[in-house]
């Protein structure tokens, strides 16, 4: 799933400068699930910035709501009879929940309390680990299930590279190279002839917007 | 607005099933969970009403599906025992009743909104009133207590 992580309190309390009635808006789907931007983030995030706003004596008031899925219209809509009394919502859903938000309501400022950080796996509650980029062209069933796009820090299609270091990667001796990995992989499934084949570079798709429209 | 955020949680957390039982003796605000109903009424009354229990919605769950097609996964089901109850109840529910939707409405659906109804019942919508008005009484799924 997405993968998102709270912004520093002194970046989101700079966004909404100016703003005098603020709504923190939860997600109920990835970012609840990420431990990021769910009800019990949003409760907390109201307390620590009613607090802030008391301390400046202030009568500026943050409220809180969490809704469903910030990506999907019939989850926002339970917002739109209580999101004019707002000045501005700060969402704590990805990026893409956020965006949806302002665009459902142009006239309402929608600042994003949290970074959408990546898609990628619960290794225990609480830590996750990238996996993919949606790089839009997936070659892991060549690569032995390990992405080269996400692991390989050039991204490379065709590897390794000449900065591959006792099976660490040049940028870093913490770094494993993805590159080993494929080939470890590839070698323990007698599939290495996988590796010899030269792929042609990725047409980065994500140059324009995508849209997906499945066949049902 | 009617704020679904009940308390901040205390930062020296008890356990899960301590908490439960914390929650569970807190009053449930019939006054708020009112308000919901009042504001869904109409798709909740039809849908309660035009339900056939025909259970053709139970194949596009894919919950349903995978886990060996119980009746507890099955769409109608899951709206009709809680959404459902807490209508026919007018919102007079205990903190118990509701701890017990919890588990219908988060741990029996992920709210992927597949599941259909041939006569048109928005399932998904209903499924999310009764996790609206769950989460106005302070009552949702805690992933840190997988």
């Amino acid at each position: 799933m997405i993968k998102i992580k709270e912004k520093t309190f002194n970046e989101i309390v700079d966004s909404i400068e100016g703003f005098k009635n603020i709504l923190v808006l939860g997600c109920g789907g990835c970012a609840s699930v990420c431990l990021g931007g769910g009800q019990k983030e949003v409760e907390r995030l109201c307390v620590n910035l009613n607090i802030f706003f008391k301390s400046e004596l202030s009568s500026r008031v943050a409220k809180g709501y969490t809704v469903e899925r910030q990506c999907n219209i019939t989850f926002i809509e339970e917002t739109r009879s209580f999101i004019k009394d707002f000045d501005a919502v700060l969402s704590m859903a990805c990026g893409a929940g956020a965006q949806y938000m302002a665009e459902i309501y142009p006239a309402t400022p929608i600042f994003p309390a949290v970074n959408t950080i990546a898609i990628g796996i619960d290794r225990e509650v609480g830590v996750y680990e990238e996996k993919c980029r949606a790089c839009g062209d997936c070659v892991v069933g060549f690569t032995g299930g390990v992405c080269p796009v996400t692991r390989c820090a050039k991204g490379l299609f065709n590897g390794p590279c000449g900065g591959t270091n006792k099976g660490n990667c040049e940028i870093s001796s913490n770094i494993p190279c993805a590159w080993v990995d494929i080939y470890n992989r590839l070698k323990s499934q007698d599939r290495l002839d996988n590796i010899l084949k030269i792929r042609p570079v990725m047409e980065w798709q994500n140059q324009t917007q995508r849209t997906v429209i499945q066949n049902r | 607005m009617t704020s679904n955020h009940s308390i901040l949680f205390e930062q020296d957390e008890p356990s899960s099933e301590q908490k439960d039982l914390v929650e569970i003796s807190k009053k449930v605000c019939v006054e708020e969970i009112n308000a919901i109903l009042k504001e869904k009424k109409h798709q909740i009354a039809t849908a309660l009403k035009v339900c056939a229990h025909c259970t053709l919605c139970a194949d596009s769950c894919f919950l349903y599906r995978s886990k060996e097609k119980v009746a507890e996964h099955m769409p109608s089901h899951k709206f009709i025992t809680s959404i459902g109850v807490i209508y026919k109840k007018k919102g007079k529910v205990t903190m118990e009743e509701l701890y017990e939707m919890r588990e219908t409405l988060w741990k029996r659906c992920v709210l992927c909104t597949r599941c259909s109804c041939p006569l048109g019942i928005n399932i998904p919508e209903l499924l999310a009133i009764g996790r609206r008005i769950l989460r106005s009484q302070g009552v949702y799924h805690s992933y840190s207590e997988n």
